[in-house]
Order: C-alpha cells, then structure tokens, then sequence
C-alpha cells in the first residue's frame, strides 16, 4: 500500500504542534535524553512490572519505520500532549519535558515517514477506476452505453475507489477492458449510424384497456386514458411505440390531473412490450396539472431507450379504493394522458468534436446466420473506407493523444499504427482493421494508467488530475491545449480551470461520486425497510433521500458554504415527498427545491438527513454503534478501529420489550469494549430520534409488545405498535452532556477545524488518490487554514486542495 | 474454449467481442495432468444471509443426532454428508463483508484497507491446472462471488444460466466459429502491443510504479496465455446434454429459479467434466420472492430481530434453498463415473459467512461438507469459544483433491475428527 500505516491505521492526531516539513531528526533531543524521562513518569504502569493497556515503554524501540511500533509512539505522543498521560493523579512532567519528549516522537515520525516515501511521491500510479473509465468512453466517443458493469467491482482504500494500492489490475480485468473496449466502439459506430430522427404522437386511443382501473375520456384531440391505480404494477405501457434503436429520446407527455383541483404525482418507467415480467428502469417522478381554462403544461423529459423498449405510467397516492368502485363510477383523482411526443434517437454529441467516424460510412450489418441465441441476432456495424490505410492513420493518429491525454510521439502511435497495417496487410476489412488498432489504445496502459512522475506534476498529469477530481473523466480540449501550452498550473489558470468545470454539467458526477463514498449513498439500496414496520417507505421516498443530500452537497459547494453546514444548516432539498416524511409544510412537487429551516429543526445538516439516516441502519433497526462508528469516520476523521474479534454484535430485538440502550448498557460496561464503545457510541445515540428510513421518532416501532398506534397509511392501518420512548440524551466521552440532536450538533460544531479537517483529508484521497500520511499533516493544516478566512467555504476548500503541494505534486 | 460464451454473454448490442473466458483462468503446463487421483472435483456453494442455525444444529454431536428441520431434506443422504457447528474463521468479522473471506479466510474484510488473498477454490486450480473446457466457473445469484485471486481481486461471476449453457453445450455456426477464432487471434495481437507499450512506461518508473506496471504485465500475460488455450478448446466440439436451454427469469425477485438453474448448470458441466471447481453465491435479495407465504424481501427477514413471525418466512425461503441443494446432491449421487457416483468425486461444500445474521455475527457458522469420499454421517459439533478455525476444513478439503500442503489462510492442519474413507 501506498499509504503511510500510520494513516491507515486511523490514528492520526492533529492535536499537535506540527513541525515543519524536512524537520531533521537532530534538531530534536537525542533519544538518550528523552528515555530518562519515560522511566521517571511512565514505566511504572508501561514497564516490565505493568503493561497498563497493553503497553511498554521502557523496551519499546526507536524504530520508527516499523508501523507497529510508530503506531505506538504516535498514540504515546497524542497522550502526552493532551495531557491524559502520565494519569492525572500521578505528578506532572514539567511542560519543557512533555515538549521534548513529544517533539523527538514527532520528528523521528516525520523523518520514518519521509523516507519511506523517498523520491516516489505520496502516491503510486493507478489506473482508472470503473466510473472513470465508463466516463473515459462515453466522453472521447459520444457514446452514453452503459459499461461500468462489464468490468469487476473496485478495490477501495481510505474509503474511496481512487487509491493507487487498492486499485489492483488482473487478467481478469484485462479481459474486461477488452470487451469494454468493443462493446464501446460498437456503441460509437451505432451513433454514426443513427436512423435519422424522427418526431411522432402517440395515443392510448383504441389500445385495451383493463376497465377495472382505466377510464378512456374525451375524444378526438382531447382523448386521454386515465390510469387510477397506483399501488400495483399495470399494464398501462405506451403500446403504439418502441424504440427503433438503443438511443436517447425527448418525450412530451400530455398528462394532467383528472377529477382533481390539486395536481398529482406520477412515475414513469422504460418497460418492454408482451414482458411484464422485463425489469423496468424507474425514469422519474413527475407531477400532472390539473386543467386550468382549458388547459395544462406538459410534462417533459428525455431518457436512453433499449431498443424495442417503452414507456409506462402510473399514478402515485391515488385510487387505492378502485377495485371496490370501478373506474367507471370512480369519482377520485387518476392520471389523464392524453398525447404523448416522442422524438429521437437523439444523436450524442462528441464534446463538440467530430466523430472519428466522420466522412466514412458506417453501416448496419446483420449476422448472415444468426445463431439459435437470439442475442447474436443484434445488430452490429461495419464502417468502410476508400483509402483504408490513410483512413486508419488518421484516426488513430486523432485518438491516440486524447485517449492518452497527452502529446504524443511517433513513438507512442506506432503499435497502433502497426496493428491496422498489419491486418490491412492480411487482407481484413478496414472496419477489422481499425476496430483491433483502438481497441489497442484502450488496452494499454497509457490509457489505462494515470501517468504520474515523481515530483513537481507535468501540467498535463494535472489536467488529469483536475479532470478526474472533478469530472470523473478524461480532460476536455481546453484543459489539454493549456497543458500544452503549459500554461496550466498557475494558480490564476488552475483557479480559472476549477470554476469553469465546477459550472460544467460534469461536475455532477464529482457530487455523486464523492457523496456516494464519503456519505455511503451507494449503499442506499443495501436494505429494503421492513413493509409492516416502515409502510410507509417506497421508491419515491428512496429517489428523494438521494436528491436531498445531493442537492443539498452541490449547494453548499456551489455557494460556497461553510463545511460547518454539514454538521448543521438553516436550510436543505426538499420536494413534496420527503416534505411530507419530514412534517414539512408547504413544498409541493416532485422537484428539489431550496427550503428555509426553522432554529433547532430537526432537519438541518447531513447527520438529519433521511439518505444518510438510510445507510446507516438496516432495513429494521438502527444501531448507534454502527452510526456512531460513521460519524467517528466520516465526519469527525477518526474512524474506531475494528472490534475485538470474539465478542458478539448485541442482536437486535423488535419484539418491543428491550430498547437498544438497555442491551448496548452491557456492552459498554465489558472491560476491553469500554474504551472505544465509550467514545463511538454516543455519537449514534444522538441519532436514535430517527428510525431507519429517517423519519423522526420518539418511540420506537415494535412487532410484538406495545400499545396501538392510530396511525393510517394510504388507507390502512399500520401494523406495528408502540414500543418503548426513544431516548436520544448521552455524553461524549469527555463528559460534555446532550439531551437531544440540537445539542449535539452545537457540541459537534464547537470544533470546526476537527470538522475542517477530516473533510479536507477526504478531498484528499478523492483528489489525489492517496491517504493523507503523517508527512502531509502541514500540508493539510495549511488547507484548512487558508480557508478559515472564508468561513471554511466548501468551494475555496475545493479551490485550497488544487493550489496545495499536495495536488500539484505526485 | 469459453468462446461461445464470451460471445453470447456480451454480445449485447455488440457483434464482434473478443472470445474470452471471463473467468480467471489457469492455463494447462506441460506434466501437469492427472495431478489428482481420478478426477476430483470441488464446488464451494454459500449462501450470504446465513441460514437460521437453531433450524440447523442438532443438539446431540457424533453420529447419532437427531435430524433438524433443516436437515430434514437431506435425510436420504445422511451418510453423505457431515454437519458442522461452532466453527468461525478467527479474526474475520464485519458483518456482511465477512462474504469475502468465506473462502479465504482473510483477517478483518470490513477494514478500509482490507486487501483480500487467495481462496480455496482457487489455491486449487493454481496447484491442478485442470485441463478442461472451463478451467472453473465463479458463479452467483447476481453480483458478487466467492472466488478471488492470488493478488485479492475478487472473480466476477457468470449470474445467466442461459449464457453457462451457450458457453458449454451451444456448438456455434460456422461462420461464428471462425469469427471466434479471429476474434482470438485479434486479442493476441492487442495484448503484443500492450505489453510493447508498457515495457517503454517500464523504463520510466520508480520501484512502487513497477510493481503496478509488473501487475499489467503479468495480466497480459495471463490474457496471452488463457487465448491459447481458448484457441485449442474452439477446435473441439462441445458435449451434447439432455437440457432444454434454460430461460433466465428475468424479475429480481424470482431467485429461487435462479439458484435452481445455476445449480443445474454446475451438474451439468461437472456430468460432462467440463470443468471441475464451481463456486456458487446466493447473494440474498431485497424484493419479496414469489413464494407461497413469504411477504417480506430475505434480506429483510434475515434482520427478523427475534419477530416469529418472520423467522418463519425466512424458514420458508431457506427450506427451499435447502431443498434445491438436496437434488442437487442427489442427482451427483446418482450420476456413475468409471464405477465411482459423482458425488464420491465431487466434495461440496455449502454454508454462510453469518452465523446469525440478525445481529451479523460471523461465529458459529453454518456449515456443512458432502460426497467427496469422506467419511461422513456425524455432526461435528464444536465449542464456538475455542474453536479451531474454518480454514483447517479447507486445508483437510485440499489434501483431499491431492495436494501436499499443511497449511491455508488460517489453517493450520486438518480438521480434528474429519476423516477420509
């Protein structure tokens, strides 16, 4: 691993006075002065007598390049400077000693940790990670065909799939990458070949119709099928249409709300004509107007289509009572649809570049004699050339710099070069020929790797860098033609660079990215709530808990708000949904939209936010040991080490007789489990007035024992009961007392720089793809310094982290 | 060899693909053939919810236990098969991370920078270089496997019984065939320039960066290698097998029929020797399956916190899993090679990495171990305090399959009271 151990370990302190970078062993006390002094004040628990803890100072060696024994002088040095060690009811060493002691500790660690590092750099080379490579494609051929799932899941280290260590390569992936790679210029060469596109409406009008459910209304221009069930999946798929080709289509949906004043949400799905079994992707949630003077807006969206796919709709929060009535005589709300446009395939666009295809013909061919799998029936593409030789030439030597982002040689191209001539040479069709040549570029390693040399970065290793902080993807022309122009890495132009792609719809995949790994939202899908305990949870629900946290993420970062809004903020994403989850007034719709917060609302910061809450919990209980553990990690930087391995995980009981602070009590009492169960678990219970889908609670939801609850859910009763009062009071460990979430979060937020810090140790490893070692400590400090002037603004923390030593150097 | 395969499987919407394995494969060596004594075969199958142990366990140890709920459908093959209990890999933890070790027996999967190493499955094929078809399948429910390489990269897995039965027993046309064999050829070629390239990076980098270029290096090379071999098993024709190509279904929530055709599958290429390791990972699922009396998703019933009445939903999914690993087991027993059955040739091994996945403990695992030519028919039963570690198990597995080593992961000898006939 490339990590400093020290690092991985967690145990990083930043209660220190740090020493300046390069500070030499020998301007620190000799390791002679320093011994008497632990044998005055600590061997008596730390020796051959005792080993309090585990530990023994007097035969601890000075070997500092061993990662056991820099762990121990590390957690040594932190004691002593906090002034927990020696106990505070043994004497004190007077403050001189207590320097000296811990400024020999801090050099011998600083200087183990520099020459470890030696002239390599804090990281090692990496290559892509799946999102990246995915992007990669899709930006260089104009293609948005999904990939990332040929390929096998990342390593992950520090949290992140971006650390050169963890990211190994294998035959396995070799192979992957080969097919990727095919799988891309096929999608690139279908783009080319586009049927042209086409505008078409489309009714429901003569369709059958399931008249339990549906209503047809209106005629001629006004005909509209209305759907009213919400709660099952019907076949109110669009049936006049289908994808001619895989593709991306715009559609214009004439919906409205029917027998309705208020407007209502509905969903729309992709769905597959004679397969109501086929898996149907969710595109949106959207809301249908009521008709106003005879007249209503329609809904819009555009969305990738497989080939032979459609579309569906349902309505949401509506018509549970149908069946019992009838769509005939049924006098509640139903989604009307009336016309629906649909335009496309929608041609990609190639980063405003032409497409390597460009001036050839590219065609449809279909296998001569499809196998019995009707799979190898797909259709595939075949581009041709008149000048077959000079045509590969000049498309190889067009791709080859910006699929290695960077200027080549001749040197560089001629593999590739080599591999087309070669098969035009054995007489293969140029289609042959030029596919093996780019699928040799994608394979190796220039594009695979993320070229890095040790030392002060080459500009175009810190476009790169930007580009794949920032955009999860290849540099675009602007950046590389300033790398090679090497005008890139002042700070005015890096400046320049970093706004002009925080602005780019790009940024986005930096906001799911990063929020997905630092905050866990990949895992929002991990568990389905239990349906008799949270029956209230559905895909709307879920959809709005990302939207949130990452609306909300892309705010604080776009306005540059405080990191400190994470811990807690007068403001967050809502839409009708999660308003409504949240007993929130007055937001309606299924768009986000900024929502002032009430002083001491339930809902400000992440820690409150129905995603975050999600993750952290399993589909039926929450546990605060395990969103205690998050919070010690992902917010506070000090992630707990493991437990100790044979004690078990306290089981968790919704029978409704036994809260989890009366099981976790006995926990917190067993000697070895005390120590971190003592600091960890607080932080969770705090969170414990939320259950685990987020929803604010003040009693526990119980299967078993517990009193009625009234509570009604789209028109039934639910079925848990009153368990036991949630009961959220605890104390840090440091005895600092909280009642309730307000109060934890004003004792959370008396630390900003802890909260500074760890963010910006995670924008590290995200930026730069390693950890953040014992060495880069003052590099980190001075980040978080810069940007306390501007109130710890997420955008200048972005803007501080390219500008530092840290990026800008391997 | 898996041309068919590669070509079917990823041929979405592509025409040409590479013909590839997708599986890591082991290339034959010269001599090293019949390594084993006959033809031994090993199929490690798990299930990542755990199974519910107090349905499991008989309380009574040796020979003479009463049979469990859960052990009720392998009452036909009671001298078939030993049941475990009390055994844990020690060190492994992290709840549902724990899957990863199951095979590997790696210390600490939840850890941030956990770096696996190399499982059971795998150790083996490494050692026999088995010349067959498929020199392995890495298989699941959907997702994630159980198969991870010597460098910790995790297998990925084959999830459509269609594409297994495309790849083993579907003969291609001949036009297919011989774009297979360019194909083949193209990837040669591809992986030439690759490594042209990376020596010229070589050059360039310091001892850390190296190790990054010798793994490219080295994956290219396996590429180059694994061609070959693909290239050889084009030129023979496929086993002919009495199935009707299997039809995936195609709802999430259906994995039942998808743990049943994946386990036909396995049967069917271990009948035609097509290969002879399998791993199997029934993933767990988050959407309530279609079966009678079961309302709730598994994942969610695994997490039953002590509710009657969801443990016995659970109950009801993990019979049927049990039952469809009994018909497999019986279908090996009734399949007769060189006067051996099948499943005296074939070890099975079938468990979870959850001994109690309500609380996510990964003690006391479920565990059990059929055919394979062990003596069988007794319930080990050990003390989950003091345990000896799973891995000893997979160490008594290995030198079954004919391989000298005293020692893998955290084994470190066999397993105390497991013995061969």
């Amino acid at each position: 691993m490339p990590m400093n151990a020290i690092a991985r370990a967690g145990l990083i302190s930043w209660g220190i006075g740090a020493q300046s970078f390069g500070a030499a062993v020998d301007a620190a006390a000799p390791e002679a002065a320093v011994r008497p002094l632990f044998a005055e004040h600590c061997t008596e628990c730390h020796g051959a007598e005792k080993q309090k803890g585990g530990l023994r100072v007097d035969q601890l060696p000075a070997k500092f390049d061993d990662a056991q024994t820099a762990a121990h002088w590390l957690k040594i040095m932190e004691r002593i400077e906090a002034g927990e060690m020696p106990p505070k009811d043994e004497p004190r060493p007077p403050a001189a000693a207590v320097k000296m002691v811990a400024g020999w500790i801090d050099a011998n660690l600083l200087a183990a940790d520099l020459a470890r590092r030696g002239s390599e750099g804090r990281g090692r080379v990496r290559r892509l990670n799946r999102v990246e490579h995915e992007f990669t494609l899709h930006d260089l051929l104009g293609i948005d065909t999904p990939l990332k799932d040929l390929l096998p899941e990342d390593g992950t280290a520090l949290g992140f799939d971006k650390v050169g260590g963890a990211l190994d390569l294998s035959s396995v992936l070799m192979e992957r990458y080969l097919q990727a790679a095919e799988t891309a210029l096929e999608a690139a060469m279908a783009n080319e070949a586009l049927p042209p596109m086409v505008k078409e409406r489309y009714t429901y009008e003569g369709d059958g119709i399931n008249p339990n459910i549906m209503r047809d209304v209106g005629a001629g221009p006004q005909f509209a099928r209305v759907f009213f069930l919400s709660n099952e999946n019907p076949p109110t798929h669009l049936r006049k249409f289908k994808a001619p080709v895989a593709g991306r289509y715009r559609f214009r949906v004439g919906a409205y709300a029917f027998q309705s004043e208020q407007p209502i949400t509905f969903r729309v799905y992709t769905a597959e004509l004679f397969r109501r079994d086929a898996e149907s992707r969710l595109i949106g949630h959207f809301r249908a107007p009521p008709i106003v003077d005879g007249d209503f807006a329609p809904t819009e969206f555009a969305v990738r289509l497989d080939a032979g796919e459609t579309i569906k709709f349902m309505p949401y929060d509506v018509g549970y009572d149908i069946y019992r009535i009838g769509a005939a005589n049924y006098q509640g709300a139903g989604l009307a649809v009336q016309a629906v446009e649909i335009e496309g395939p929608v041609r990609e666009t190639t980063q405003g570049r032409t497409s390597l295809f460009a001036n050839l013909k590219v065609e449809q061919t279909q296998r001569a004699d499809a196998g019995r799998n009707s799979r190898n029936a797909a259709p595939r593409f075949t581009v041709a050339s008149k000048n077959p030789e000079a045509d590969a030439e000049r498309i190889v030597r067009e791709f080859v710099p910006r699929a290695f982002r960077r200027a080549v040689s001749e040197e560089d191209i001629a593999p590739f070069l080599r591999l087309a001539r070669d098969r035009i040479a054995a007489g293969a069709s140029f289609d042959k020929a030029l596919r093996i040549a780019l699928k040799g570029v994608l394979c190796a390693p220039d594009f695979l790797l993320l070229d890095e040399q040790p030392g002060k970065l080459s500009d175009e290793a810190v476009a790169s860098r930007l580009s794949y902080f920032l955009w999860s993807s290849c540099p675009d022309g602007e950046l590389l033609r300033l790398a090679a122009e090497k005008k890139l890495s002042t700070p005015e132009n890096l400046r320049a660079q970093v706004e002009r792609m925080l602005k780019a719809p790009k940024a986005a995949r930096f906001t799911k990215n990063f929020t997905g790994q630092w905050l866990n939202l990949r895992d929002i899908d991990a568990t389905l709530p239990d349906k008799m305990l949270y029956p209230e949870f559905d895909e709307y629900l879920k959809a709005s808990m990302l939207g949130e946290t990452e609306s909300f993420f892309d705010e604080v970062l776009r306005a540059d708000h405080s990191v400190m809004s994470f811990i807690d903020s007068d403001f967050t994403f809502l839409n009708e949904r999660l308003a409504k989850h949240y007993g929130i007034a007055g937001v309606s719709g299924p768009e986000f939209r900024k929502v002032s917060l009430a002083p001491g609302s339930q809902r400000g910061g992440v820690l409150a936010q129905a995603a975050v809450l999600k993750v952290t919990a399993n589909g039926t209980t929450s546990s605060p040991v395990l969103r205690g553990k998050f919070v010690a990690d992902k917010i506070l930087g000090e992630p707990p080490p493991g437990p100790p391995t044979g004690v078990p995980a306290v089981e968790p009981d919704i029978r409704g007789a036994v809260t989890i602070r009366e099981q976790l009590a006995k926990h917190r009492e067993i000697g070895e489990c005390a120590s971190c169960h003592r600091k960890m678990d607080p932080l969770g219970f705090a969170l414990e007035c939320y259950d685990v889908i987020g929803g604010w609670r003040t009693f526990y939801r119980s299967l078993g024992e517990g009193s009625r609850v009234e509570t009604r859910n789209r028109n039934q009763g639910v079925r848990y009961k009153h368990g036991p009062d949630v009961d959220a009071a605890d104390a840090f460990a440091d005895g600092r007392k909280f009642h309730d979430m307000d109060e934890f979060k004003k004792l959370l937020a008396a630390n900003p720089d802890r909260i500074a810090r760890c963010l910006t140790e995670k924008l590290v490893v995200y930026a730069t793809g390693s950890g953040v070692s014992y060495a880069d400590r003052r590099a980190v400090k001075d980040i978080v310094e810069s940007v306390r002037g501007k109130n710890f603004g997420l955008r200048s923390l972005v803007h501080a982290i390219v500008e530092s030593p840290l990026f800008l150097n391997k | 060899m898996k041309a068919q395969l590669t070509r079917r499987t990823f041929l979405k919407g592509s025409g040409t693909l590479l013909a590839l394995p997708l599986l890591e494969a082991m290339l034959p060596r010269a001599g090293s053939a019949a390594a084993a004594p006959g033809k031994r075969r090993l199929v490690c199958i798990a299930t990542g919810l755990g199974l519910h142990t107090p349905f499991l366990s008989p309380e009574q140890a040796g020979r003479d236990y009463t049979l469990t709920p859960y052990l009720e459908p392998f009452a036909h093959l009671r001298n078939e098969f030993t049941i475990f209990s009390g055994l844990s890999h020690p060190l492994v933890d992290g709840g549902h991370s724990s899957e990863s070790s199951f095979l590997t027996g790696a210390a600490h999967p939840g850890a941030v920078s956990f770096r696996n190493t190399i499982s059971l499955d795998q150790f083996a094929i490494e050692k026999l270089q088995p010349d067959t078809r498929v020199p392995f399948l890495t298989l699941s429910q959907g997702g994630l496997g159980l198969s991870w390489t010597r460098s910790g990269v995790r297998i990925p897995t084959e999830e459509r019984a269609s594409n297994l039965f495309a790849q083993l027993f579907l003969e291609g046309s001949e036009s297919e065939k011989r774009e297979q064999m360019q194909n083949i050829q193209d990837g040669r070629s591809i992986m030439d320039a690759s490594l042209d390239r990376a020596k010229r990076l070589q050059n360039r980098v310091g001892p850390r960066d190296r190790e990054t270029l010798d793994q490219y290096f080295t994956s290219v090379r396996d590429v180059e290698r694994r061609l070959g071999a693909a290239e050889d098993w084009a030129k023979r024709p496929k086993p002919k097998v009495d199935y009707a190509p299997p039809k995936d279904p195609t709802v999430p929530s259906d994995f039942i029929t998808r743990h049943k055709l994946l386990l036909d599958m396995v049967r069917l290429a271990l009948q035609t020797d097509s290969t002879r390791f399998a791993t199997v990972f029934f993933n767990g699922s988050s959407v309530a399956p279609p079966i009678e009396g079961v309302t709730s998703d598994w994942h969610n019933l695994s997490h039953h916190g002590r509710n009657p009445e969801k443990i016995s939903q659970l109950k009801i999914i993990e019979l049927t899993d049990l039952h469809l690993i009994a018909d497999f087991l019986t279908a090996l027993k009734d399949t007769k090679e060189e006067g051996e059955t099948l499943l005296d040739r074939t070890t099975v091994l079938y468990g979870s990495n959850l001994g109690n996945a309500s609380s996510h403990d990964t003690r006391n695992l479920p565990m059990m171990l059929f055919g394979g030519g062990f003596k069988h028919g007794q319930h080990l039963k050990f003390d989950p305090e003091k345990n000896p570690p799973l891995a000893n198990l997979h160490v008594s597995i290995l030198q079954h399959l004919g391989l000298e080593v005293d020692a893998f992961a955290s084994g470190k000898g066999t397993l105390t009271g497991l013995s061969t006939v």
